[in-house]
């Protein structure tokens, strides 16, 4: 992650914020073998907004979405091993190479916010 | 890591829930403002009730000293371990972020973030190279400044993506642009008196700076060299200068020589060599034998 990936993924957050919705975010905390992002690459699944970051393109994302949806459903966090080590000849897009995990949680709008907090 | 005499540090600790956002906008502002910040988010355990809990140790710049704990993550055990991981995860420059298990009866996974003081780059010249430099600089992650002495040269309109635009004395040019370890020089100024004046400053600058390149064709390093040495300094100096400066990919045009530098700078800060990735996998010749293409040997195929 990038310092303008962070900022991207934080304004996302605040503007889910803002507009009092709820979102997911999902962040690679593991990987083995090739994968087209590494630990710590985030995406934002705001229902509103669609996608801010990414956790790899059509390299398993759709089944990162697939979990953010059950997570802003139930609140439960998930975490998602996504497999890209198809069989190149199935012409999937899945054939990366490697395996990653993926942790995804919901955020709520009600969160306590930075303005509260004070040491 | 701690002081253990002298004056303590100033600490504070907060044991309210540390959610997603804040500790992304903590990362975030702490590195933006030259400290350091970590984050440990539990993303596995015996009990399904702490996974997403988070907890955040804050070594802000300003006040040196002053570290912050915030958030809790279920146990005081936990959260004591957590301290200790994250505070080794920031003094450790080659701690990458990812899971660290912690062991014990009741193993939990930690998902650790680490964030240090953004990494600066300093374009010393607003020349030709620097406008495409300054923008590969902003693009790559790094907070960017350009410095000329001449007034209608680092200009917003030349610079649109430089976070600090100076005009300076090249006699004194790093008066206010403080230099750290995670700063990355560029020196490109119109003549190489003004370059070899801000080498000798930044040479001289404590703490030294993570880079310091310099343009110039052999012959003019050679020069710079040999001045150097006359004026005193040891040659061991000589190696932590750049130059001539960037990868060698036949660069020529201002853009290509900052492609050039951008790839240096990369590769240093990943580890990388600078070889082309086809060479050092050779996928053809380790799968397909040497001759070419016909008999793939699948036994030993192996992922790196």
């Amino acid at each position: 992650m990038t310092h303008e990936d962070d900022r991207s993924i934080s304004e996302a957050l605040s503007e889910a914020r803002d507009a009092g919705r709820a979102c997911a975010l999902a962040t690679i905390v593991g990987t083995r073998g090739s994968t087209p992002r590494k630990v710590g690459a985030r995406m934002v699944v705001d229902p509103s907004v669609g996608l801010v970051g990414t956790v790899g393109g059509g390299c398993g994302e759709a089944e990162v979405i697939e979990s953010a949806r059950r997570v802003l459903d139930t609140g439960a966090p998930e975490r998602v091993r996504v497999n890209l080590t198809e069989d190149f000849t199935t012409w999937s897009p899945a054939v990366c190479g490697g395996v990653m995990d993926v942790f995804v949680e919901r955020v709520l709008p009600d969160d306590p916010s930075i303005s509260s907090s004070d040491s | 890591m701690t002081s253990e005499a002298g004056t303590p540090p100033v600490s504070s600790s907060e044991r309210r829930p540390l959610r997603a956002r804040e500790a992304a906008h903590l990362l975030l502002t702490t590195s933006a403002e030259g400290g350091t910040a970590a984050v440990a988010t539990v993303v596995g355990g015996p009990d399904g009730s702490a996974v997403g809990s988070r907890l955040a140790r804050l070594r802000p710049h300003d006040p040196p000293g002053a570290e912050r704990t915030l958030g809790h993550l279920g146990s005081d055990r936990l959260d004591v371990l957590a301290v200790q991981l994250l505070d080794e995860a920031m003094s450790d420059p080659r701690a990458r972020d990812g899971i660290r298990t912690v062991d014990g009866a009741e193993p939990y996974e930690l998902y650790v973030e680490i964030r240090r003081p953004l990494r600066e780059l300093v374009v010393v010249g607003a020349g030709h190279v620097a406008q495409p430099m300054a923008h590969l600089g902003a693009l790559l992650g790094y907070r960017v400044t350009v410095l000329d002495d001449r007034p209608d040269f680092a200009t917003r309109e030349r610079f649109p993506d430089a976070d600090r635009l100076l005009r300076v004395d090249f006699s004194d040019p790093f008066a206010g642009v403080p230099l750290h370890e995670r700063s990355h020089l560029l020196l490109v100024t119109r003549g190489h008196k003004y370059d070899y004046e801000c080498l000798i400053r930044a040479l001289r600058a404590d703490p030294a700076p993570a880079y310091i390149g310099m343009i110039g064709s052999r012959r003019r390093v050679r020069a710079t060299y040999v001045q150097l040495v006359d004026d005193g300094f040891a040659t061991d100096v000589l190696d932590r200068i750049h130059a001539p400066v960037g990868l060698d990919i036949g660069a020529e045009t201002p853009e290509e020589i900052a492609v050039a530098v951008a790839a240096e700078l990369v590769m240093l800060d990943r580890g990388g060599r600078g070889t082309p990735l086809r060479e050092v996998e050779r996928v053809a010749e380790r799968f397909f034998g040497s001759g070419g293409a016909d008999t793939p040997s699948t036994s030993e195929e192996k992922d790196t």
